[in-house]
């Protein structure tokens, strides 16, 4: 009676491969992990930076600086009449004392700065969300001659600086992404050199019983990017423990919220997953050929 | 079945070519012995009929096949139709016993029960049945050859390479292998065996004999 032949397919070579050498797995997946954690750890600083100037340049603003005999239900009707304008995306009338509030909330722990103060020092205002688009200088000049109206602040020069700053370093991120990608290509291209190494003997055997290089290429790549993908799910744990650490002291003051800047977007772990495929068949396929192309018997 | 037709074979740095216009047909289903002392390019020979080399000048061709002309696909194609037996095994260490002789048969896409069917009877046939899950690091050199044997018969090729395939081994144990490579020619497979040792010459009825030395082929019964 004969026993059912064990099913041999690349997978199954790559898995009894793999199992055969546990330390040059753990050597190749803790290296490879900390490679793509390196990748991860960029890719939330480039999506949180993206995301914070999104929210900022949404949040473009002009704030109407009332005369102080100016009443509240004045204030108020003002605010509406504003919002309705096409260039508006909201107005709020603000209080004296809403202002004081808002600050001291800002403030946060230091908010007992304020205690010595005899009176509020805050004007009452009217603030104005603008529509991405909407042209500012024009509107500014409208506003400033407005009876009610001391004076105009805007958020809008600064926006604008940022704005560059954050083309600027977009154009950086991809050039540094593409070269972090390629690093990862090469690891994992040498790991498998290692591997192909390691296994020169069986190979050596495989090449006289007239195994193609194709049967003899396959178990590597599977290897390849099993370890990329094992090394992709443990680096997102470590970017996600990382951040969450550095995101998680108490308030800051002002109100900064570090942890909003400093979290793991979920995208993270979906394109860390994709690097690392990517970089495991193409540095596979690299590796693999390199190694059995310089291998002679 | 083997047809060398004036190959010379040049190694770069080496003084003198190690094979000079050798020309030599082994028809289908003989046995040949190659001797010649050590170094004399019988090794060199085995490999250019594995294709693993090729020839500084001349063409080799093997089962109608010029082995100068195929690509790496014809080239593992040929193989698998090619038994090989080496004197240093060429065995998978860290494998089975069943895993190393079914290399041979997995290669050439045999798989399911006819493949365990077929690296069962060619175990029998070497008397390693019962070590057939063994690791190869356990066996001893003798039964290591058999495993090599096993295999280089386990697809049923009609052409067996064995170089030096008793130098590592007792006298019983060189003759064990032998009597296996007997009994694969008595199959009809056509047997080339490389060989500096006199004493096995006498070992295989009506074998031919040919002798290397000085880079040049001699007949010599």
């Amino acid at each position: 009676m004969s026993r059912p032949a064990p099913r041999r397919g690349a997978l199954r070579r790559a898995l009894g491969q793999m199992a055969q050498d546990p330390w040059l797995q753990l050597t190749a997946i803790s290296s490879l992990s900390v490679a793509l954690a390196i990748v991860g750890a960029y890719l939330t600083l480039c999506f949180n930076l993206q995301d914070a100037a999104r929210r900022l340049s949404t949040g473009a603003s002009l704030m109407l600086v009332l005369k102080d005999e100016v009443s509240p239900a004045r204030g108020r009707a003002l605010a509406l009449g504003l919002a309705a304008r096409p260039q508006v995306e909201s107005a709020r009338y603000l209080s004296r004392a809403q202002a004081l509030e808002r600050f001291r909330r800002q403030l946060g722990p230091h908010a007992g700065l304020l205690e010595g103060l005899g009176k509020n020092p805050l004007p009452q205002s009217v603030e104005l969300l603008l529509r991405p688009a909407a042209p500012l200088e024009p509107l500014m000049a409208e506003l400033k001659n407005l009876e009610p109206v001391q004076e105009v602040v805007t958020s809008r020069p600064w926006l604008h600086r940022l704005e560059e700053a954050v083309g600027v370093m977009r154009e950086i991120a991809g050039a540094l992404g593409l070269l972090l990608f390629v690093g990862v290509v090469f690891l994992v291209s040498n790991t498998v050199r290692l591997a192909v190494y390691v296994r020169r003997q069986q190979l050596e055997v495989m090449e006289l019983v007239g195994a193609s290089t194709g049967y003899m290429r396959r178990p590597f790549l599977w290897e390849a990017v099993i370890q990329a993908l094992v090394a992709s799910g443990l680096a997102s744990l470590l970017v996600a423990g990382i951040f969450r650490v550095l995101g998680s002291p108490a308030a800051l003051p002002l109100g900064l919220d570090l942890g909003r800047l400093l979290r793991m977007p979920p995208q993270v772990p979906l394109v860390l997953g994709a690097v690392a495929l990517a970089a495991g068949l193409l540095g596979g396929f690299l590796g693999v050929g390199r190694a059995l192309k310089t291998r002679g018997w | 079945m083997v047809h060398l037709n004036r190959v010379s074979k040049h190694y770069p740095g080496r003084a003198g070519p190690v094979l000079r216009e050798v020309s030599l047909q082994v028809p289908r289903g003989q046995f040949l012995y190659l001797t010649g002392p050590s170094g004399a390019g019988k090794t060199t020979i085995m490999r250019l009929l594995l294709g693993a080399e090729l020839p500084t000048r001349g063409r080799v061709r093997v089962g109608g096949k010029d082995l100068g002309r195929l690509g790496p696909r014809g080239l593992a194609r040929f193989r698998r139709r090619v038994g090989f037996v080496f004197q240093d095994f060429k065995l998978v260490e860290g494998l089975s016993v069943f895993e190393n002789v079914a290399l041979s048969l997995r290669v050439a896409g045999v798989k399911g029960p006819r493949l365990v069917e077929r690296v069962e009877q060619v175990l029998k046939q070497v008397g390693l049945e019962r070590a057939s899950g063994e690791r190869i690091d356990n066996l001893s050199g003798g039964e290591q050859q058999r495993v090599a044997i096993a295999r280089a018969m386990a697809a049923d090729p009609p052409l067996i390479l064995a170089d030096e395939p008793t130098g590592n081994l007792d006298p019983q144990n060189a003759r064990e292998v032998m009597r296996l490579l007997r009994s694969a020619h008595a199959r009809g497979a056509t047997v080339i065996l490389a060989t500096h040792d006199p004493a096995l010459l006498g070992l295989v009825p009506g074998a031919r004999v040919v002798r290397l030395a000085g880079g040049r082929l001699e007949e010599e019964r």
